[in-house]
C-alpha cells in the first residue's frame, strides 16, 4: 500500500514539473460543436468532422470540437460561446438542432462566421427566419441520394427491398422517399417485380445500436429480404449485424459505410466533408458565402454513391453516369414528398400507404 | 430581533463570512467583472474552508477527548470525501499522462467547476436541480430500506405529464401567469408518485423485490412516454415533442439578474423547498421515525406494531413523486424537448449515485447534487484545454466507484482514526495535536 | 518478586465513559485468579489492554516486576501471555496439529515440517492431561476438545500466563467439569491462569483469589477459600444478592388472556407446530410455560403477539376477541412483550436508545403533535427509564442501540415494555446470557408487575427460573400442553421427564 503511494506520489511530482514547462494558452481557429451523439457516430458528426480535419491539417489551421452539456438551445448556445471562448473564427453546427442557437450567436458574434449543416437559422418561436452574412446554411437533397441507392440495388439484381429509418425526421424521410422512388423507377424501366412495400418499411424510433433494432432487420432478412437501406444513424450497425448473421446486404448512409462491414452494399451520401471544406474554402479565401442558404444536390457533387467502395456485381460506373445524368439534367425528377411520390410511383403507390413513409402524427 | 442579534454576535466570524460571501456573489461581479469575481470567490472559498478548519482545532483544543472514531456521521463523510479525492486524485494523474502541459491548468478548472464565474455557477445550479431530487427520491426510498432503481422511470413518467401540459394546457396562463407551470409540475409530481406506487404494491403485496419490479417498469415507462408522445404532442418535423408554451417554462424569479446569462431557473428554489420537507419528514415526524425503523429493521417495525405494508407503499409514492417532479423540471424549459427516443433517461441512474454520495441525506444530497453539478461545468470548461471532455466522466465514475465502496472505505478511515489516536494516547493525555483529517470533519458537532 | 503479573493503577476512557477507572489487578505466579464482574464492568477491557488491544491512558503494567508497554498482541506473547478466546479461533478443515502449528511453523526443505512438532504437542498433550487426537480434524472435534487445541496453542507458544475468557459458556455440565481439572494442572505445573467469569459457583470450585470490578471500578481482592459466595455476589453487584426469589402469595383476579384451542400450521416443515393449546392468564399470577427450545413456546408466543396468524384457535384479551387483529391493536388493547430476540424484533440497533424507548408509543399525544415527534418529551421519558432502570450506556439517551452491552440492551427493552403499563407482560426468555445482578433485577420486576394486579406470561427454558419466579407452570412438548403444575407441589426431576416427552397427561 505504502509502495502504490510513494509511486504515485512520484508520478505526480515528475509530470507535475513536467507540467510547469509550457503555459500557453491554446485557442483553436475551426470549432465543430457536437450535435447529440459523440465525434464517432459513424455517421452525421463523423462525416463534418472528418471534413474539418483534412481541410485543417491540409491548411495548417488549429481545430476543435466542443460537446454541449444537454441538448437544448441554451446549452447549444453556451457551448458556442465556449468555442468562441476557446479563439473560434468560425464555428461549425452539424443538425437543425443548432437552427434557434445560430440564429441568437449570428448576430451575438459578427466577427465569427457560422456554417449550419442540414438547417436555416430561426428564432425560438419559429416567427422569424434570418441569415446573416457570417452564415451559411447547407441543405442536403437526401432525396436524391435515396433515389441513387434504390435504383442501383435494383440494377445490381435486388428484388426484395427493406428500408429502416432512424426516426421520422424529414431527412430520413426524403432519403425514404427517394429511396423507393429510385427502386420502382429501375424496375419500371426493365419489367422487373419488386417485393417491397409497408411490411419491410419502417422506422426504429431511435438511432442507437441494439438488440431490438437488429432483430427487427433480422426478422426481415430471415422472410427473404435481400437488402436494407439503413438511414438511422448508429442503428446502421445493427441492421449490418443482422446482414453478417443472414449473409444478407444493406446500404449506409451519410457517410462511406463501407469499411464498417462487408454487407454493405454502397452507401446513399451526403457529402458533408466536401461541403464543409466548400465552405471552409471559402472563408479563409475571405470570400464566405453567407446570408442565404446552399442546397447540395446531384447538381452540386452535393450527393452521390461512392463507386470506388461499393460491391456492385451487375451495377456498372457507366449505369451510374447514365441515371446521375439524368437527374443533373432534370429528365428524372426524384419526388421529395409522399404526394410526388405517389404521382412518380404511379400504380406501384399502391404497395405503400403514407402512415408508414410518412408518418405525421 | 435580540435573538439574531445574539446569534450575529456569538457567530462574528461566521456571520462576516456569509456577508462577504453574498457581497461576492451579487455585487461584485457587477463591480468588477466576471474574472475577477471568479478568482475572488475562490479565494473566499479557502478563506472559508481555512476558517472551518480554525474552528476544528479550537474545537480540537477544548475538547481533547474527542474520537472521531466514535463519530459514525463523521466516518461516514470521511468516506465520501475520501472518494471524491480519490476520484480527483485519479484524473489528475489521468490528465498528466494524456498531456501534461496543460495538466495543472486543467485540473484547476475541474476544481473550480461552476465557480469559475456568475454565468457559471447559476448554470451549475440549473443542472444539478434534477440531479439533486433524483437523489432525493433515491436516498428517501434507500431511508426506508428500499432501493428505488426506478426513479428513471418515474422521472420519465413525470416529464411526459409535465410537457403534455406544457404544450396543451396553455389557457391557464391567462388565470394566472404562475398556474400553468405550477400545475405542470402538481401533476407530474402526481404522475411520478402514481408510477412509483406500482412497485411500492407490488412489494407489499406480493413481495416482489423492488429491485427488479421497477427497472423493467424504467421499460415501461420508456415505451409509454414513447406512444404518448407520438400520439398526443409530436411534433413530425423534429421527431420530438412540440414545444411547451412559455407560459409553462420555469420561471426565472429574478435569479437570472443574480446570475446574468445563466440558464438558472426556479427549479432550485423547488429543490431546496423538497430538501427541506424531506428533511423535516425523515428527523422530525412520526411518519419519518417510522419509515426509518421499517428501513432499519423491519422486523422490530413489525413487532412494534407499525403498517410495514403501507409504509412501503407510501415511500415509494414519495421517492417516485420526487423523481417526477424532477422529470418536469428537467423538460419545462424552452428549447429544451422530450424525444420518442427508446433510451433511458440516465438522470435516474445518476440519482443512484448522488444518493450514495450523499449518504442518504436530504442535506448530504443537496451537497452531492450541487458537487456533480459543479464537476459537471469543470469538465465543460476543460475543453478549452487539449483535452477530451469525456475525461470528467472517467472522473465522475472513480468517484461513484469509490463511494461504492463505502463500507469499506469506512473501515479504512476507522482503522486509520483509531491508529492515530492511539499514538496520540501513548504521547499522553490532552495532546490536541490531532491530524487535520480528524479535525476538518469535527464542525460537525 | 511474588507476583508474575501486576496491572497497576491502570485509566481507560472511552467517549463518556470510564471502562477502567484506576484498576489493579495482580496475579502470583502459579494460582488461578478470577476476573468477577458483570457485563460491562471493564474486565474485557483490562484483558484487553493487557494483551496490548487498548493502550490505557494512566497506569502501569509489570511482567515478572519489569515494567512494559504492549503495544500489540505480539508483545504479549513474547511475554508468555495467550489468551483462550470465547469464541474459537480456529481453522476448521485444518488437523489439530495444523493449527496448533498455524504462525509457528518450522519448514523443512521449503515442506512443512510436522513431526516434530507432533512430538511436542503429545508431551503437552500428556503433561497436562489435554487428551486430544493430534491428527483429527478441528471440524470433526467436540467443543470441549477444541477448547483444549486452543489451550494446547498457547502451552505450544510457551505461554506462562493463560487468560481463560468465559470458558465454560459454550459447554456442557460434563465438560465443564473436565476444564476444571485441566486448569488445576495446569496451575500445579506452575502455570499462572486468569479466569474471566460472572459465575460464581466456577469461581469457587477452582480460582484462589478473586478481584472484582464494578462499572469499571476495581473494589477489591479476596480470598475465595475464605469468602462466600454471597459476598462475591454483593461486590460485584454493589448491593446484596438474593438467590431465592421473595415473593408473596398470589392474589389471582380476572382472566386477562385467554387462549383456546390454538393451533399453528407451519408451511415450510407442513406440521402443526402449535396444536390445540389451551390456558388462561389471570390478573396477579405469573404462569410460566416451560418446556426445550423448539417445542412451540416461539410460535404461541408470536400467534398471542400477532407476529404470525394461527390456523386455528381464539384469543381473547379482557374478553375481546383479538384472533385477527392488527399489532397495533393488540398492543393497545393491553399486551406488552419482551421478545425473545432482541436483535431481531426488540430493538432498532441503529436507532438511539431514547428512540427505541418510544417504538410502539411515539404516535400517542405524549409523543407526537400534529405527526411531528416531541423531542422533549421522547428525551424525558428516556431519562426517566434509564433512571427507573439503571439502563447503562455511553452517551445517555443519544447513545445507537447497537454499542449498548446486551444486558443493557434486554434492560432498556424490558424498562420499555413494563413502562407502558398494560394488563398482559409477555416475556420470553428474559434472562437469556445475562448475568446475576441482571437476571435478578428482572425477576424482581417480573414479580413487582404480578404484585401490582398485572397477568405476566413468562417463556423459560431455564428450570431455576421456573421453579423459582412462576406461580403455575404449563409445560409444552412438541407444540402440545403436556400438563399443569404447582411449582410448589413439584420437582425439578418431575417437569424435566415431562419437558423431555417420558410423561405427559392431559390437564383439565
Amino acid at each position: 500500500m505504502k509502495k502504490l503511494l510513494l509511486l504515485v506520489a512520484s508520478l505526480v511530482l515528475v509530470f507535475g514539473l513536467a507540467a510547469c514547462g509550457g503555459d500557453e494558452v491554446d485557442t483553436y481557429e475551426i470549432a465543430m460543436i457536437t450535435d447529440s451523439g459523440g465525434i464517432d457516430d459513424e455517421s452525421f458528426n463523423q462525416g463534418t468532422w472528418e471534413g474539418i480535419v483534412e481541410f485543417a491539417e491540409e491548411n495548417d489551421l488549429t481545430y476543435k470540437y466542443y460537446k454541449p452539456l444537454e441538448v437544448s438551445d441554451d446549452a447549444y448556445l453556451d457551448a458556442i460561446e465556449l468555442a468562441v471562448e476557446g479563439g473560434a473564427k468560425v464555428v461549425v453546427t452539424p443538425g437543425f438542432l443548432f437552427e434557434s442557437s445560430i440564429y441568437v450567436a449570428q448576430t451575438e458574434y459578427p466577427d465569427v462566421y457560422f456554417i449550419l449543416i442540414d438547417g436555416e437559422p430561426h428564432d425560438a418561436g419559429w416567427t422569424t427566419w434570418e441569415t446573416t452574412d457570417n452564415t451559411q446554411p447547407i441543405l442536403f437533397n437526401e432525396h436524391e441520394s435515396g433515389f441513387l441507392a434504390g435504383y442501383a440495388a435494383v440494377m445490381d439484381g435486388y428484388r426484395n427491398l427493406g428500408f429502416t429509418g432512424g426516426m421520422a425526421v424529414p431527412a430520413v424521410v426524403k432519403f425514404g422517399i427517394g429511396y423507393i422512388a429510385g427502386a420502382y423507377y429501375a424496375a419500371q424501366e426493365n419489367g422487373y417485380t419488386l417485393n417491397f412495400g409497408d411490411s419491410t418499411y419502417t422506422y426504429f424510433g431511435n438511432f442507437d445500436e441494439s438488440d431490438t433494432n437488429k432483430s427487427v432487420a433480422a426478422s426481415w432478412y430471415e422472410l427473404g429480404t435481400e437488402i436494407i437501406f439503413s438511414a438511422a444513424g448508429g442503428a446502421g450497425k445493427s441492421v449490418m449485424s443482422a446482414a453478417s448473421d443472414a449473409e444478407a446486404m444493406m446500404i449506409g448512409v451519410d457517410i462511406d459505410q463501407s469499411g464498417q462491414s462487408d454487407t454493405v452494399l454502397t452507401s446513399a451520401l451526403k457529402n458533408l466533408g466536401v461541403a464543409v471544406q466548400q465552405a471552409l474554402q471559402g472563408y479563409l479565401d475571405g470570400d464566405f458565402e453567407g446570408g442565404a442558404t446552399i442546397r447540395k444536390g446531384v447538381e452540386n457533387d452535393g450527393v452521390s454513391l461512392p463507386m470506388d467502395t461499393s460491391r456492385f456485381t451487375t451495377f456498372t460506373q457507366a449505369q451510374y453516369d447514365a441515371i446521375y445524368e439524368d437527374l443533373v439534367d432534370g429528365t428524372v425528377v426524384v419526388p421529395v414528398n409522399w404526394a410526388e411520390l405517389v404521382t412518380f410511383l404511379g400504380d406501384d403507390a399502391s404497395n405503400f400507404t403514407e402512415a408508414t413513409v410518412a408518418p405525421t402524427s | 430581533m435580540n435573538a439574531i442579534l445574539n446569534y450575529v454576535k456569538k457567530n462574528y466570524i461566521g456571520f462576516s463570512v456569509s456577508v462577504l460571501l453574498l457581497l461576492q456573489v451579487f455585487l461584485l461581479p457587477t463591480l468588477l467583472g466576471e474574472e475577477a469575481a471568479g478568482g475572488i470567490l475562490f479565494s473566499i472559498a479557502a478563506v472559508g474552508i481555512g476558517y472551518f478548519g480554525y474552528k476544528a482545532y479550537l474545537f480540537r483544543k477544548q475538547n481533547p477527548d474527542f474520537k472521531a472514531a466514535e463519530s459514525t456521521t463523521l466516518v461516514n463523510i470521511l468516506g465520501s470525501v475520501i472518494a471524491i479525492l480519490t476520484g480527483l486524485l485519479f484524473g489528475f494523474v489521468l490528465m498528466l499522462i494524456i498531456n501534461p502541459n496543460q495538466a495543472i491548468d486543467g485540473f484547476f478548472t475541474i476544481l473550480e467547476g461552476g465557480f469559475r464565474n456568475i454565468e457559471s455557477l447559476g448554470d451549475m445550479i440549473y443542472f444539478s436541480v434534477p440531479l439533486i431530487l433524483t437523489g432525493l427520491s433515491v436516498a428517501f426510498a434507500f431511508r426506508t430500506g428500499l432501493f428505488n432503481i426506478g426513479a428513471s422511470g418515474q422521472l420519465t413518467i413525470g416529464a411526459f405529464v409535465a410537457v403534455y401540459i406544457g404544450v396543451r394546457w396553455g389557457a391557464l396562463a391567462d388565470i394566472h401567469p404562475l398556474l400553468h407551470w405550477l400545475a405542470a409540475i402538481l401533476f407530474a409530481t402526481i404522475a411520478g408518485g402514481l408510477w412509483g406506487a406500482i412497485p411500492g404494491l407490488l412489494k407489499a403485496y406480493r413481495n416482489v423485490n423492488e429491485v427488479v419490479a421497477s427497472i423493467m417498469l424504467n421499460y415501461v415507462a420508456m415505451y409509454i412516454n414513447t406512444v404518448l408522445i407520438r400520439n398526443f404532442i409530436y411534433n413530425p418535423d423534429f421527431a420530438r415533442a412540440l414545444d411547451i408554451k412559455p407560459s409553462a417554462a420555469s420561471p426565472t424569479f429574478n435569479l437570472d439578474l443574480l446570475f446574468p446569462d445563466s440558464s438558472i431557473n426556479a427549479g432550485i428554489i423547488v429543490a431546496l423547498i423538497v430538501v427541506l420537507i424531506l428533511h423535516i419528514i425523515l428527523n422530525k415526524t412520526t411518519f419519518g421515525y417510522e419509515l426509518k425503523a421499517v428501513g432499519l429493521n423491519r422486523d422490530a417495525a413489525k413487532y412494534a406494531g407499525m403498517n410495514a405494508k403501507r409504509n412501503i407503499v407510501i415511500s415509494m409514492i414519495i421517492s417516485g413523486a420526487v423523481a417526477g417532479l424532477a422529470g418536469a423540471l428537467l423538460f419545462l424549459v424552452q428549447g429544451k424537448h422530450l424525444t420518442p427516443v427508446n433510451t433511458i433517461l440516465t438522470e435516474g441512474f445518476t440519482g443512484i449515485a448522488i444518493s450514495l454520495l450523499g449518504l442518504s441525506s436530504p442535506i448530504g444530497v443537496l451537497l452531492a447534487g450541487l458537487f456533480y453539478g459543479s464537476l459537471q461545468q469543470g469538465g465543460y470548461f476543460l475543453q478549452l484545454y487539449d483535452y477530451k471532455p469525456e475525461i470528467i466522466d472517467i472522473i465522475i465514475a472513480v468517484i461513484i466507484y469509490a463511494s461504492a465502496l463505502g463500507l469499506f472505505l469506512q473501515k479504512f478511515v476507522l482503522k486509520g482514526l483509531k491508529a492515530s489516536e492511539m499514538r496520540a494516547a501513548r504521547q499522553g493525555p490532552g495532546d490536541a495535536t490531532g491530524d487535520t483529517t480528524e479535525a476538518e470533519g469535527s464542525d460537525d458537532k | 518478586m511474588e507476583y508474575i503479573i501486576e496491572m497497576l493503577n491502570i485509566t481507560k476512557e472511552f467517549p463518556g465513559i470510564k471502562a477502567n477507572d484506576d484498576v489493579t489487578l495482580q496475579l502470583k505466579k502459579g494460582e488461578i485468579h478470577a476476573l468477577l464482574g458483570e457485563n460491562g464492568a471493564g474486565k474485557s477491557t483490562l484483558m484487553s489492554v493487557l494483551f496490548g488491544l487498548y493502550q490505557p491512558e494512566q497506569g502501569t503494567i509489570k511482567v515478572r516486576g519489569e515494567e512494559v508497554i504492549i503495544a500489540n498482541p505480539n508483545d504479549a506473547n513474547e511475554l508468555g501471555i495467550g489468551m483462550v478466546h470465547q469464541h474459537f479461533k480456529l481453522v476448521h478443515n485444518f488437523t489439530v496439529a495444523e493449527n496448533i502449528v498455524l504462525g509457528y511453523e518450522d519448514t523443512k526443505n521449503g515442506f512443512l515440517e510436522l513431526d516434530a512438532p507432533i512430538k511436542k504437542i503429545q508431551e503437552l498433550s500428556d503433561r497436562y492431561k489435554l487428551k486430544v487426537d493430534v491428527n483429527a480434524l478441528i471440524s470433526d472435534i467436540s467443543v470441549g476438545q477444541q477448547q483444549r487445541v486452543e489451550i494446547l496453542k498457547m502451552l505450544y507458544r510457551n505461554a506462562e500466563i493463560l487468560i481463560f475468557d468465559e470458558p465454560t459458556a459454550v459447554l456442557t455440565p460434563q465438560e465443564i467439569e473436565e476444564l476444571m481439572n485441566i486448569m488445576k494442572d495446569l496451575v500445579k505445573e506452575g502455570k499462572s491462569i486468569i479466569l474471566i467469569t460472572h459465575k460464581l459457583n466456577e469461581i469457587k470450585q477452582v480460582a484462589d483469589r478473586c478481584s472484582v470490578l464494578r462499572k469499571g471500578k476495581y473494589i477489591g481482592t479476596v480470598d475465595v477459600a475464605t469468602t462466600s459466595v454471597e459476598k462475591m455476589a454483593e461486590m460485584m453487584v454493589g448491593r446484596e444478592v438474593s438467590f431465592v426469589v421473595d415473593k408473596e402469595e398470589p392474589k389471582i383476579g380476572d382472566t386477562v388472556l385467554s387462549v383456546r384451542n390454538l393451533t399453528v400450521f407451519n408451511e415450510h416443515i407442513h406440521k402443526n407446530v402449535v396444536t390445540d393449546v389451551s390456558f388462561d392468564v389471570r390478573r396477579g399470577e405469573i404462569l410460566c410455560i416451560a418446556g426445550i427450545e423448539g417445542n412451540g413456546q416461539t410460535q404461541l408466543v408470536q400467534a398471542i403477539t400477532g407476529l404470525i396468524q394461527p390456523t386455528e384457535g381464539q384469543i381473547d384479551i379482557l374478553g375481546e376477541d383479538i384472533t385477527h387483529q392488527s399489532i397495533r391493536h393488540r398492543n393497545l388493547a393491553g399486551i406488552s412483550h419482551i421478545p425473545e430476540d432482541r436483535h431481531k424484533h426488540g430493538l432498532v440497533l441503529d436507532y438511539s436508545l431514547e428512540e427505541n424507548l418510544v417504538l410502539q408509543t411515539y404516535f400517542e399525544p405524549r409523543f407526537q403533535k400534529n405527526g411531528f415527534l416531541q423531542f422533549d418529551e421522547v428525551r424525558v421519558n428516556a431519562n426517566e427509564l434509564i433512571q427507573n432502570f439503571d439502563i447503562r450506556s455511553g452517551k445517555g439517551p443519544v447513545t445507537m442501540a447497537r454499542s449498548m452491552s446486551g444486558g443493557n440492551q434486554q434492560k432498556a427493552i424490558v424498562a420499555r415494555e413494563i413502562s407502558r403499563d398494560t394488563d398482559l407482560l409477555i416475556a420470553v426468555q428474559p434472562t437469556r446470557g445475562l448475568d446475576v445482578g441482571a437476571i435478578e433485577y428482572i425477576h424482581k420486576q417480573l414479580i413487582l408487575q404480578r404484585d401490582a394486579g398485572k397477568a405476566v406470561l413468562l417463556i423459560s427454558l431455564e428450570l431455576d427460573e421456573v421453579m423459582n419466579v412462576s406461580d403455575r407452570i404449563i409445560v409444552m412438548y412438541e407444540g402440545e400442553n403436556v400438563g399443569e403444575f404447582d411449582p410448589a407441589k413439584v420437582t425439578e426431576n418431575e417437569l424435566g421427564l415431562y419437558m423431555a416427552g417420558s410423561k405427559r397427561r392431559k390437564t383439565a
